[in-house]
């Protein structure tokens, strides 16, 4: 298994547990990384909303770079993936766009074939790699905690694009959580947005769509939320001290603070390979995930 | 065959729309509001409706929308997407209308505006940042024992292109 790895500019900029938890274990599970040279942000959402078509040469110009190497891609990020997906689906529909685009990438000698496959990491471990092989890595199951998984909206919608996981019913994140010896359950807010989308245009908006998500997957008795999505996670475990500082306001009724432990799933399966905590970059979540550190460390007889 | 830049933007964005609406004319949207009782924006900003949105568009009423705030509002979470019935796409409606909203000078984010400017120059939306850890000890890339970052190799020849792309259509 040989991918192309696909960081853009969240993941390579400031949200350094995403790459290194995934650098760290993905190998493990017999998975080679390639770093890709030359790439550049997939367009979303700036471009998508001023340019659509600067937003669709961006990211073919990045999947042309990963064909270039002869592989598929794997985009870590939900909003690149979408980007990745539905500039593929776009491209591969439409021989005049496709040709138009091909025309702007040949200036740096790059052609757009459509070859190369966009893989999520949901399918990765899932579909690809399958649980069966996560489960024999474990070494230190994660037995006693019961996690809530957040797939984020651009895993599992829209499905016509033939997404990662089922739209209303995603469970794959819940199925390798289990595979690390995790608890789950379904929860009614699973497939809710996490907000980050309206940072720019209505900050406040923002906070109370993730300050609500928080207040419920605590509310159910979870002890973590767990997404590999780097803008949800940026949401959830980066903004809880904010969201805490103003969370009367957000929620717009007296409110106890949020206490939830925030991961990125590639963490988990590190420490549950037996990994060490500063390895998978668990010392940047932001979110208070000191005690089930702990706990994992103790194991489960504890 | 490609034909100047900015007649291709024209007929692009013209596509989308008609892709996005086309079933519209036909008083397919029967105003039935899965879009809206799924949006996790209408549930806190009355001003922001898909429902809404796509009954003006029916309606011819463009202008008006072009020139809200409401169409700058969506998370992009595709619920409405996913969940008309008539499948008709808000989201993909309301992304053709921000291009529109664009190309016809109106006000739109700044942070869009400079989020494009900083891909146009370096490829990426911001330079690495130097993050803190819980215990509030500062970190970057080299610290972390991570590589720097992934960018276009011939800067030059992509902020070129790139610009050909993003400036084409647009008002001067």
């Amino acid at each position: 298994m040989k991918y192309a790895l696909y960081l853009g500019c969240t993941i390579q900029t400031e949200q350094y547990g995403c790459e290194i938890s995934a650098r760290e274990t993905l190998p493990r599970l017999g998975v080679e990384l390639v770093d890709m040279v030359g790439t550049s942000c997939c367009g979303f959402p700036a471009f998508s909303s001023l340019s659509t078509l600067g937003w669709w040469y961006l990211s073919a110009r990045n999947i042309a770079i990963a064909e270039g190497q002869g592989l598929d891609m794997l985009a870590l990020c939900n909003g690149c993936y979408e980007s990745l997906v539905q500039t593929k689906h776009n491209l591969d529909e439409d021989s005049n766009l496709k040709a138009f685009i091909n025309d702007k990438l040949s200036k740096e000698g790059l052609e757009y074939k459509g070859d190369s496959k966009i893989v999520h990491p949901i399918s990765l471990l899932h579909d690809i790699i399958g649980v069966e092989s996560i489960g024999e890595k474990v070494k230190k199951p994660l037995e006693g905690l019961k996690l809530a998984s957040h797939p984020g909206c651009h895993a599992i919608r829209p499905s016509l694009l033939g997404m990662p996981d089922k739209a209303e019913h995603p469970e794959k994140l819940d199925t390798l959580l289990k595979a690390l010896g995790a608890g789950t359950m379904d929860y009614p807010e699973k497939t809710d947005c996490c907000g980050s989308m309206l940072a720019s245009t209505a900050a406040s908006t923002t906070l109370t769509i993730t300050a609500e998500k928080l207040k419920a997957v605590e509310g159910y008795g979870f002890d973590g939320l767990v997404t590999t999505c780097p803008f949800c996670f940026q949401m959830f475990d980066g903004r809880q001290e904010e969201i805490n500082d103003m969370i009367d306001f957000l929620l717009d009724t007296d409110s106890d603070e949020v206490e939830l432990p925030v991961f990125y799933y590639t963490q988990l399966l590190g420490l549950a390979m037996g990994l060490k905590p500063d390895r998978l970059g668990l010392q940047l979540n932001m979110s208070p995930v000191d005690r089930i550190l702990d706990k994992i460390e103790e194991g489960p007889n504890r | 065959m490609t034909g100047k830049t900015e007649d291709r933007e024209v007929e692009f964005i013209s596509l989308m729309l008609q892709r996005a609406v086309s079933e519209m004319a036909a008083e397919v949207c029967e105003q039935c509001g899965k879009c809206a009782s799924g949006c996790p924006v209408s549930r806190h900003m009355e001003d922001f409706n898909p429902r809404r949105i796509i009954a003006k568009v029916a309606l011819g009423r463009i202008e008006e929308l072009l020139k809200s705030e409401e169409i700058w509002t969506c998370t992009s979470c595709m619920k409405c997407k996913e969940r008309c019935p008539e499948n008709i796409s808000p989201y993909d409606v309301i992304l053709v209308l921000r291009n529109m909203a664009v190309r016809a000078g109106l006000p739109h984010p700044e942070s869009y505006d400079q989020t494009i400017e900083a891909v146009v120059d370096n490829g990426v939306t911001q330079e690495p940042l130097t993050v803190r850890t819980r215990t509030g000890e500062r970190h970057d890339r080299s610290s972390l024992s991570l590589n720097p970052i992934d960018k276009p190799q011939d800067m030059e020849e992509f902020k070129e292109v790139l610009l050909s792309i993003v400036e084409a259509g647009k008002p001067r």
